[in-house]
């Protein structure tokens, strides 16, 4: 086993390296003139301590920008190790000061719409198998397929229509209420977790379908296999069937791919987020990524390949150790 | 009987025998063998939801492909109307300050003195008499006389200062309190001044005379402000006898009298009165705030006619200028001036009014500027600070220009005119007809689901967003299924250090985070400021080069398993060649899941797409995109206010990603019966 996560780290270690250096070519590659202009811009905002060299300096010898592309590649692959990523420009501060302030909002957000998600999705998927080509199953197909389906920009507009704009209960966008400063502290937990409800809801929404659709589908492999087969021969009540027999059996792929998605919960809602006006990493690096903010770009970018990367291994260490048939060679 | 009976039955056996040719039980013609194609049709369309998936793709296609053919509009063409719109329309300002026309040989005022003239002629104005002095600022002094209410003439006059009455002057305070007396400073001691101020205040008496000199008490609750009365005549230079005095005393409030032979003329300077001596006078200027305007519209009015008008208003009333004669009428109050040719109509109108567009172009007709004069007018008289009146107005079109029907008469609507009182200046706002982008218009008969912020028509632009993201799918879908197969081919069929690469690409390429590379591309795009065409074209690129992997990973485990099967091995035994190997056995055995996967991908592209095209990173205006519709009326209000383009667009793109989906669903339970759940 050791043998084994130790080759899929090593695996990783050379993806990450292969990932990152494209990564590092696409920013690499943009025009000077493009990098030149937003410096200037960004450097021109109120509040910027810099000038427009002094960030392109900064950013020449942050990310070796100036030399050749892979010596360019070793000098940020070599800051980076040492944690040093340069400032945010459009924030004007340290990206990892950036990153320790938003990552917690998505965060939370993201786990809170995990754990919605698994509650809902896997009773719904199951019981969509249980019951196959029932009017249940048909609907649970049709709903999950329709929330598959949905681009979360659309979801979230018919969200705040229905819930911000016709009834009124929370607001359309931003993180804190109008009165957010006069509140105590308790009052201004309450503010926030009002505003966190519709990213949520459109995030487990978005999410749930195929989540469902993955139980049923194992569901249904499950209640097809001979061992459910001869535990009903043998008489065995249909709920110690589906419970004991059928579910754990379906667990081993959902806790598989549920475990290789844990990391993926830092990784922040980009759309959702921009969309409300959450404060996550999400709409901190899409905000960077539309204003040519490299420095963040590239620390996201980054830090979501190891995520997925992270995320793969989880799931290949967590198949092995959950099903007991799988052998490691 | 019988017989005949047997007959008939036999006869129809045979027939029965001709028609129906006898099968044995064993017969393989009662087996009806379906090929592998109809096979997969069969169980494809006994899957409702795969035939309802299908059925929405065809209407899909068809409102994406046929309708606009058919459909009037197009995805760029812009909708106007004739719209009421209050527009400032015009405006009309009282001329405050005046023209300066230099008489002939006359030199340039200073600006000393020009920057008081307007000063100086209101004065006058308030004043209500006919003439004032000047005592210029350059050292000269002028004579401003009024010729008519709005026409001034400034001489020159060397005049000088011949004697001035003075007024009273502060003599002292007395305070009741402690019976202090303070004198002003520098004043002149008077005999006898104490005891007659005490002797007045005793008696409550205005007024006493002490040493000769005449005093006045102003008293103000306990203290006594002690005035000495002024000296009376006081020359400059030598004294003149009693009676030019007794003149000069007369018109000590202002005004002129002669005295041997000279005009002298009183000016009130403060308190004082000072009588000047009128010496030779030059004409300077003349100034008015009377505004010309020609009744031709677009006829320009010389500088020469204009000054020439003008002295001809104060003057004998006819002129020449241009080589034209013309004159002046006034009537009923209007001054308006004739051409002596012409007598019909006036040539131009004198007013002091300046009435213009708000547009800067002069385009009023004479009639609609002397009623508004009319009005303006009277709301001075009556101190009115709206009023409103009715004129037909022209229709203009979107340049601005004129409409005329069709017998080449100009359109006019009866409009209400407001005018309003606005500091001064008169504010004229109109509903005018005017021909104007017919945003967001309501869905009606011409616009089914109404007409958006560019005033193009929503459902062209539906359509032709549908084509954009069903082109754009299928190509991207094109892109990544060819490198799949290409790479995932590769590694599948050669294996060893080949496969190991590929499949590390392959990893790599999985890891990338597509959707933030897709919008950095976005915003360089916009920072590139590319053509949407050629923008597009990259975009299905850059999908297609990020999403080969999953094709690759697939085809290639695909052809490891097919690649151990009977039949493989059974080409390998009969010596077919490579190629025909791949082209013949392996391909035809992949595509079944690579059309599956394929079909299911298409929907996942038109999500992406339609994200970024909502972010403005994806396809840009003016294609048409229904991920940019949505986007077009995103802010809170237009939500609320157009669900109408909104909802519908956004259950466009849901209903064809499902429909991708059940299709997608159906087609794999139709290839492979064993997967069907």
């Amino acid at each position: 086993m050791a043998k084994f996560i130790a080759r899929r780290l090593g695996l990783s270690l050379v993806i990450f390296f292969f990932v990152t250096f494209i990564i590092y070519v696409l920013e690499y590659s943009l025009p000077t003139s493009y990098v030149e202009k937003t410096a200037m811009e960004l450097a021109s905002r109120p509040g910027s301590q810099k000038s427009a060299e002094q960030w392109i300096q900064e950013l020449n010898a942050q990310y070796g920008m100036d030399k050749g592309i892979v010596q360019g590649y070793f000098v940020w692959f070599g800051n980076s190790a040492k944690g040093n990523f340069g400032d945010s420009w459009s924030q004007t501060m340290p990206v990892t000061q950036l990153f320790q302030k938003c990552i917690w909002y998505s965060f939370v957000m993201g786990l809170i719409a995990f754990i919605l998600e698994i509650i809902i999705a896997i009773p719904l998927g199951v019981l969509a198998a249980r019951k196959q080509y029932s009017m249940t199953d048909y609907t649970v197909t049709v709903v999950s397929l329709i929330g598959i389906s949905m681009p979360t920009f659309f979801m979230a507009t018919i969200f705040k229509l229905i819930f911000s704009v016709k009834l009124g209960w929370f607001d359309l966008i931003g993180m804190q209420g109008r009165n957010y400063a006069i509140l105590d502290r308790t009052g201004q937990l309450l503010d926030l977790a009002n505003h966190l409800v519709l990213p949520i809801l459109t995030l487990t929404v978005v999410s749930i379908g195929s989540l469902m659709r993955y139980t049923r589908t194992n569901m249904l492999e499950v209640l097809n296999a001979d061992y459910v087969r001869t535990a009903r021969a043998k008489g065995l009540p249909e709920n110690k069937v589906i419970s004991h027999h059928a579910f754990r059996n379906t667990l081993i792929p959902l806790v598989t791919i549920l475990g290789g998605s844990l990391p993926g919960l830092f990784s922040g809602a980009l759309i959702t987020e921009t969309l409300f006006g959450i404060r996550g990493i999400g709409y901190y690096s899409y905000n960077a990524m539309v204003g040519g903010d490299i420095p963040f770009t590239m620390f996201y970018l980054a830090f979501i390949a190891i995520l997925t990367l992270l995320g793969n291994l989880i799931s290949d260490i967590l198949y092995a150790v959950v099903d007991p048939r799988v052998r490691v060679n | 009987m019988s017989k005949n009976f047997n007959e008939v039955l036999k006869q129809r056996e045979l027939n029965e025998k001709k028609e129906e040719k006898v099968m044995s039980l064993d017969s393989t013609e009662r087996i009806k063998v379906l090929s592998p194609g109809q096979l997969v049709f069969k169980r494809f369309i006994n899957n409702k939801l795969a035939i309802v998936g299908s059925v929405i793709l065809i209407v899909m296609f068809l409102f994406s492909f046929i309708c606009p053919l058919i459909y009037p509009y197009s995805q760029t063409q812009i909708f106007y109307k004739y719209d009421d719109s209050i527009i400032d329309y015009a405006q009309a300002v009282e001329r405050t300050d005046y023209v300066i026309t230099y008489a002939e040989g006359a030199e340039e005022l200073s600006y000393k003195v020009k920057n008081y003239l307007t000063l100086n002629i209101n004065s006058l104005k308030s004043s209500g008499e006919k003439e004032m002095l000047i005592n210029g600022a350059d050292g000269n002094n002028y004579r401003l006389e009024a010729n008519e209410d709005h026409v001034y003439t400034l001489y020159k006059n060397d005049m000088e200062k011949v004697a001035s009455i003075s007024s009273a002057v502060k003599y002292g305070e007395y305070k009741m309190l402690g019976k202090e007396l303070t004198l002003e400073a520098g004043v002149e001691e008077v005999a006898g001044f104490d005891a007659a101020l005490e002797k007045a205040i005793k008696a409550k008496e205005k007024e006493f005379s002490a040493g000769g000199k005449s005093f006045s008490l102003v008293q103000n609750k306990k203290v006594y402000t002690i005035m000495l009365a002024g000296e009376g005549i006081s020359y400059e230079g030598k004294k003149l006898s009693t009676e030019f005095e007794d003149a000069f005393n007369a018109n000590a409030e202002g005004g002129s009298f002669e005295f041997a032979g000279d005009t002298y003329r009183v000016a009130k300077e403060g308190e004082d009165s000072v009588a000047y001596k009128l010496g030779n006078e030059t004409k300077v200027a003349l100034l008015t705030n009377y505004v010309i305007d020609a009744v031709v519209s677009g006829t320009t009015l010389s500088n020469e006619f204009q000054n020439a008008a003008i002295e001809a208003l104060i003057g004998n009333k006819t002129f020449s200028a241009d080589g034209k004669n013309f004159t002046v009428k006034n009537e009923n109050g209007e001054l308006s001036i004739y051409d002596d040719d012409n007598s019909e109509m006036p040539y131009s109108i004198i007013s002091t009014h300046v009435i213009r567009r708000y547009n800067g172009e002069d385009t009023i007709d004479i009639a609609l500027k002397e009623k508004i004069r009319e009005v303006v007018a009277k709301m001075d008289e009556e101190g009115e600070l709206t009023s409103t009146f009715e004129w037909e107005l022209a229709q203009v079109n979107s340049e601005g220009e004129y409409t005329y029907d069709a017998d080449g008469n100009l359109i006019k609507q009866p409009r209400t005119f407001t005018v309003k009182n606005k500091n001064g200046s008169y504010v004229l706002s109109v509903a005018q007809v005017v021909y104007l982008i017919d945003t967001f218009a309501k869905p009606t008969a011409q616009h089914w689901v109404g007409t958006d912020g560019d005033g193009m028509d929503v459902l062209a632009r539906m359509m032709y967003g549908g084509r954009v993201s069903l082109i754009f799918s299928f190509i991207v879908i094109f892109i990544e299924t060819f490198l799949g197969i290409i790479l995932g081919g590769v590694a599948g069929y050669f294996g060893g250090w080949v496969d190991n690469l590929i499949m590390r690409m392959v990893d790599v390429f999985y890891c990338i985070p597509s959707m933030p590379i897709l919008i950095i591309l976005g915003s360089l795009f916009d920072a590139l400021k590319l053509k949407p065409y050629i923008r597009v074209g990259w975009l299905m690129i850059v999908l297609g080069v990020l999403g080969w992997a999953g094709v690759a990973r697939m085809v290639r485990g695909q052809i490891l398993s097919l690649r151990e099967q009977e039949f493989m091995v059974a080409t390998e035994a009969v010596g077919l060649r490579t190629k025909r190997r791949i082209f013949k056995h392996l391909i035809p055995n992949v595509m079944p899941q690579l059309i599956v996967t394929a079909t299911s991908g298409l929907g996942g592209i038109i999500i992406t797409e339609s994200t970024l095209s909502y972010l403005g990173l994806g396809v840009k205006h003016p294609l048409a995109t229904w991920g940019t519709m949505i986007s077009s009326v995103s802010s809170a209000e237009a939500m609320k206010a157009y669900t109408y383009i909104w909802i519908p667009v956004g259950l466009l793109i849901c209903l064809t990603v499902v429909a991708f989906n059940f299709v997608g669903d159906g087609l794999r339970d139709a290839f492979d019966p064993k997967m069907k759940r």
